[in-house]
């Protein structure tokens, strides 16, 4: 069988963030791949460097738009800590609302793009109109839908009233009825079972030594939350569970991140109940001290870190950003290993990428060679799709249940 | 429990003298030289069970480039080891031998940092893009845009 | 001749396809594209498409600061549509660089690189910035 090298260019998943592939075949199975990243590089350490702290705070909002709430909360533990500031209580639990309606979007947002790589596009509709609903609240809150600027060095910027509280739980409410049916479709309807089980495979031990974080690397037993081992905000007071499961494929994750839905839900249910009374933020010096801190967070896709060191003046001295992609992209080669290449566009987008936290940069690989292919992403998908539905994947039952119960 | 880990480590490498302390809870920092790197490293990993590498943090300071290990163990206690080598012959050993994830972290101090690191398998660059020039470092602190 | 260019030009008018494309951005401005197709917002019952290829589309939807590496291929896909072509840029890195501008990496908006019909600032711009402009844009487009 001769090889086959199929560069899959730059059209990402999901996102359409480009993302670059080569793929080594023979015949349809996958013999090798490397992932060519770099692609949204922007610069954002350096520019960190060369810009204040309160600058920053801004910035790294904006190395990623899905999980900018856990890059500038990162950022600014980190600050506050070298500051040696103790900020309100009010204020860590406040974080942690965000973090978590944060958390919510980003998963059903996840749900429906799953939807979308494996041809199932009326979950795609279904859960986002369902987030619309964290839209509207995150929108109500802090003013806007995306990018929500609450965090400031000592606290944060804007109080919640009681009004909002109602509206939230309303929020919540609507939403758990729904997951749970999303629940009941993910792990009962046949068809979806049969298109992610066994896709995808990381075992324990191969997450373990590739260092998998977050969803990934807990739906392959591996036991690891920040929120639970290195609490931060509020998250040292509050009672959840870390959901894990033993599939090791992209079932696997589906269950965790439904999982980890319900237990958001719950988590918000706490904060509001419990929410102190206080100031909402304490006054920041504007030369933060010599020092250094790392600081981590569990963004919706896993374990985010930031190291940020400090010289005495207005600008930070270094300020090192690891987002849970990079570690994550490492195991997709070994995911892929020999398996189909219908299988392809599901685990990566199980892994749920997302390449601006992790390059903060693009490039398409042409190939000259005459037994090379270029495929576009959507070209890769509808080949998955099609591949699966000759062998009797087919969701048009499904999108009838779904139309029927809505 | 950080406290308990340092005294372990002074104990074991007693001219860490000094060099050790714990900022904070489950944060511990450590300095060593380049020398004495791997026997400090492989006893946290094998003895400490500090089991997981988040990243390798690079940064130019001056006369030496220095980098941060930061290990963590399962209870979320972190150990940030640091260790430098000279500016003007920066090259490192890898250690893709005890995390195989490690490689992409030490690909991105070679490329923003113009750091050797020995060791490394064939394989593309990363972040910066091919056509990048092989000489501009842009996380060294001298490097300006437009150069 | 002329009744048979109105004609086109209504097609193009009353249901513009669209090609999206992320010269480098931090997602943002994406989702919030895509969100524009989604149930609560719902372009298609404008007729607005989103297709896979240039070769298809009349408007070309981008977003973010253009890295350095990506200006070459961005090009090269604005040369791939066929006339006439629009060029829409959304959110305010692609207007201007954003907070990016001044990035070693960055140039510093899409005009830089590409000429623009119509810009939407926004950080990110909301699904609802995203259909006035390019309503608008259809707009002038009657008009000629």
């Amino acid at each position: 069988m001769h090889k086959v090298i199929i560069p899959i260019g730059p059209q990402h998943p999901a996102l359409k963030e480009p993302a670059s592939f080569r793929v080594a075949l023979s015949g349809e199975k996958i013999t090798g791949l490397t992932v060519r990243l770099g692609y949204n590089h922007r610069g954002i350490e350096k520019a960190c460097e060369e810009r204040t702290y309160i600058q920053d705070v801004y910035l790294t909002e904006r190395i990623c738009g899905i999980c900018s709430h856990a890059h500038s909360s990162a950022f600014v533990q980190a600050v506050e800590e070298i500051a040696a500031l103790d900020i309100p209580k009010r204020a860590k639990y406040i974080r942690t609302l965000i973090g978590e309606l944060e958390r919510i979007h980003s998963h059903l947002l996840w749900l429906g793009v799953a939807g979308h790589e494996i041809g199932f596009d009326t979950l795609l509709m279904y859960t986002w109109r369902d987030r619309e609903i964290v839209m509207d609240i995150l929108a109500m809150i802090t003013g806007n839908r995306v990018n929500y600027g609450i965090n400031c060095i000592g606290g944060v910027r804007r109080d919640i009233t009681p009004e909002y509280i109602k509206d939230i739980f309303r929020g919540v409410k609507t939403l758990e009825e729904r997951t749970n049916y999303y629940i009941d479709i993910a792990t009962k309807e046949t068809t979806i079972i049969k298109r992610l089980s066994k896709v995808g495979m990381l075992s324990h031990d191969d997450a373990l030594k590739l260092g998998a974080v977050g969803p990934t690397g807990r739906a392959s037993g591996i036991d690891r939350d920040t929120r639970r081992d290195d609490p931060y905000a509020a998250y040292g007071e509050l009672d959840f569970k870390v959901i894990t499961d033993d599939h090791c494929d992209v079932f696997g994750r589906t269950v965790v991140r439904l999982g980890e839905l319900l237990e958001s839900y719950k988590i918000i249910r706490q904060v509001l109940k419990e929410l102190p009374e206080g100031p909402i933020a304490v006054k920041a010096p504007r030369k933060i001290p010599a020092g250094e801190a790392v600081s981590r967070y569990e963004a919706p896709r896993g374990e985010n870190m930031h190291y940020v060191k400090s010289n005495g003046s207005e600008k930070p001295e270094r300020v090192k950003v690891r987002a849970p992609t990079l570690a994550n992209l490492q195991t997709v080669s070994k995911m892929l290993e020999d398996r189909q290449l219908a299988d392809l566009p599901i685990v990566i987008a199980a892994i749920d990428p997302c390449f601006s936290c992790t390059d903060r940069l693009i490039s398409i690989k042409e190939s000259n060679d005459k037994r090379s292919k270029i495929m576009k992403w959507d070209e890769l998908r509808e080949y998955g799709i099609h591949w699966y539905q000759h062998r009797g994947v087919d969701f048009t039952k499904i999108n009838n249940k779904l139309k029927r119960r809505y | 429990m950080e406290t308990k880990m340092m005294q372990d480590l002074l104990g074991r490498f007693p001219y860490l003298n000094e060099k050790v302390r714990a900022q904070r809870d489950r944060r511990i920092y450590a300095e060593i030289d380049y020398a004495n790197f791997v026997e400090v490293f492989e006893y946290a990993i094998q003895k400490l069970n500090f089991t997981f590498l988040c990243t390798i943090t690079g940064l130019d300071e001056g006369e030496r480039i220095s980098f941060i290990y930061h290990l963590t163990t399962q209870d979320g206690i972190i150990l940030n080891l640091k260790t430098s080598v000279p500016k003007e012959k920066p090259v490192l050993k890898t250690i893709i031998g005890y995390f195989r994830g490690a490689e992409i972290y030490e690909r991105e101090l070679e490329d923003l940092l113009g750091v050797k690191v020995e060791g490394l398998p064939e394989g593309k660059r990363y972040p910066l893009p091919d056509d990048w020039p092989k000489d501009q470092y842009p996380l060294r602190k001298d490097w300006k845009p437009n150069a | 001749m002329r009744f048979a260019k109105k004609i086109i030009n209504w097609a193009r008018v009353k249901s513009p396809w669209v090609l999206h494309f992320n010269t480098g951005a931090c997602n943002a401005c994406d989702i919030e594209i895509i969100a524009a197709l989604t149930p609560r917002y719902d372009v298609e019952r404008f007729g607005v498409q989103l297709k896979a290829t240039p070769r298809h589309a009349d408007i070309l939807l981008c977003s973010g600061p253009v890295t350095k590496q990506v200006a070459p291929r961005l090009k090269r896909i604005y040369e791939q549509m066929p006339e006439p072509k629009f060029v829409v840029v959304v959110g305010t890195c692609a207007c201007s660089g954003g907070v990016f501008d001044g990035c070693y990496n960055v140039e510093s908006g899409i005009d830089a690189v590409l000429p623009v019909s119509a810009y939407i600032p926004g950080c990110p711009a909301s699904p609802k910035a995203i259909i006035d402009g390019v309503v608008k844009l259809l707009k002038s487009l009657e008009e000629k």
